[in-house]
């Protein structure tokens, strides 16, 4: 190539190529993922599509060759530009977390995981607290609430979901910048502590 | 075969981009550069004014290099250009075998290790402003 880098340095007047990292946001279906997304992004929520190639074991499967099924993923994604450096992303995990474990894409570069619990349903949860603590993945509990409706207490939720004394447990109406940022501190505060990632005794 | 969907909410069935997706890459299915991610930071290296040998690069390829003028993230040229990440990953691996796009993994964040402090840090300021 005809060119030095300095040249391509000066042409490319973002300077330096920033350094990525992401957060996971996951929670149940309309629990308000995308809300976190959008309260501390600074660009509307983008979305994405992924395909994941899933064998399926089916009841009908006599020969023992799993069936190749394609699943198409919809992810939200939002932005949160650092420094000329560092550049933090947040997505919003599609539900349906048994396909997570053949994605490796989506914890590369993974500091750290918002699980948002809705206290109406929070079964729906437990999927992405079990994939996190599986994967050795920090991970806080945001408790959505809207309008500053709560009808259960801290404790209930930590008891209700099963959580190490330890994991982070916040309470807010995530659709304020401020709450949801909040939850992104406590989460980047609790991996400065340096907690060990849980590990649930079964 | 067969082609599940799910999401959390309806995916927008934008008329334009009612392309069967692995069209644009002739068929391929898998990228030659295994490594890129959802957060891989892309960038062109020149100008698209001044990129010879890009001819037989499909159209998408050259909105690619429109995006990556500054520094962007793989999933958001993804979102840019109404692709999905399987195929964006494709043409964009096509571009940095020409030389013509740079590839910045992301931070190797190893699961069960305390991240870099100074990183969690940066992050907390950051976070902070907001």
């Amino acid at each position: 190539m005809g060119y030095d880098d300095s040249d391509r340095r000066d042409w490319s007047a973002g300077g330096p190529t920033p350094a990525a990292v992401k957060f996971l946001i996951a929670g149940g279906f309309g629990v308000g993922k995308t809300t976190m997304v959008g309260a501390v992004s600074e660009v509307e929520p983008l979305r994405t599509e992924e395909y994941l190639t899933v064998v399926s074991v089916g009841v009908d499967d006599v020969d023992g060759v799993g069936e190749k099924d394609t699943t198409t993923v919809a992810m939200d994604f939002g932005r949160i530009t650092v420094s000329p450096e560092l550049v933090v992303y947040l997505f919003g995990t599609p539900g349906q977390e048994r396909f997570w474990f053949m994605w490796d894409d989506l914890v590369l570069g993974a500091l750290g995981a918002v699980v948002i619990a809705d206290t109406r349903r929070l079964q729906t949860s437990f999927g992405s607290i079990d994939f996190f603590e599986n994967r050795g993945i920090p991970f806080v509990v945001g408790v959505n609430c809207f309008d500053g409706f709560q009808d259960r207490t801290i404790p209930e939720v930590r008891e209700a979901l099963d959580l190490d004394p330890h994991v982070p447990v916040l309470m807010g109406d995530f659709r304020q910048r401020s709450v949801s940022r909040d939850v992104l501190l406590a989460l980047v505060e609790y991996l400065m502590d340096g907690h060990e990632p849980a590990s649930r005794p079964s | 075969m067969s082609i599940n969907h799910w999401a959390d909410e309806p995916l927008d069935d934008d008329e334009d981009s009612f392309v069967r997706p692995y069209t644009i890459t002739h068929g391929r299915t898998v990228s030659a550069h295994e490594e890129l991610t959802l957060i891989t930071i892309i960038v062109a290296l020149t100008p698209p004014e001044e990129q010879f040998g890009t001819r037989g690069l499909e159209p998408e390829h050259r909105l690619i290099l429109e995006r990556c003028r500054r520094p962007v993230a793989l999933a958001e040229i993804a979102a840019g250009l109404n692709l999905p990440v399987a195929v964006t990953k494709i043409l964009i691996s096509d571009l940095i075998t020409l030389g013509t796009v740079a590839a910045r993994p992301p931070l190797a964040v190893a699961v069960g290790q305390k991240p870099d402090i100074r990183l969690l840090q940066a992050v907390r300021d950051g976070l902070r402003r907001l």
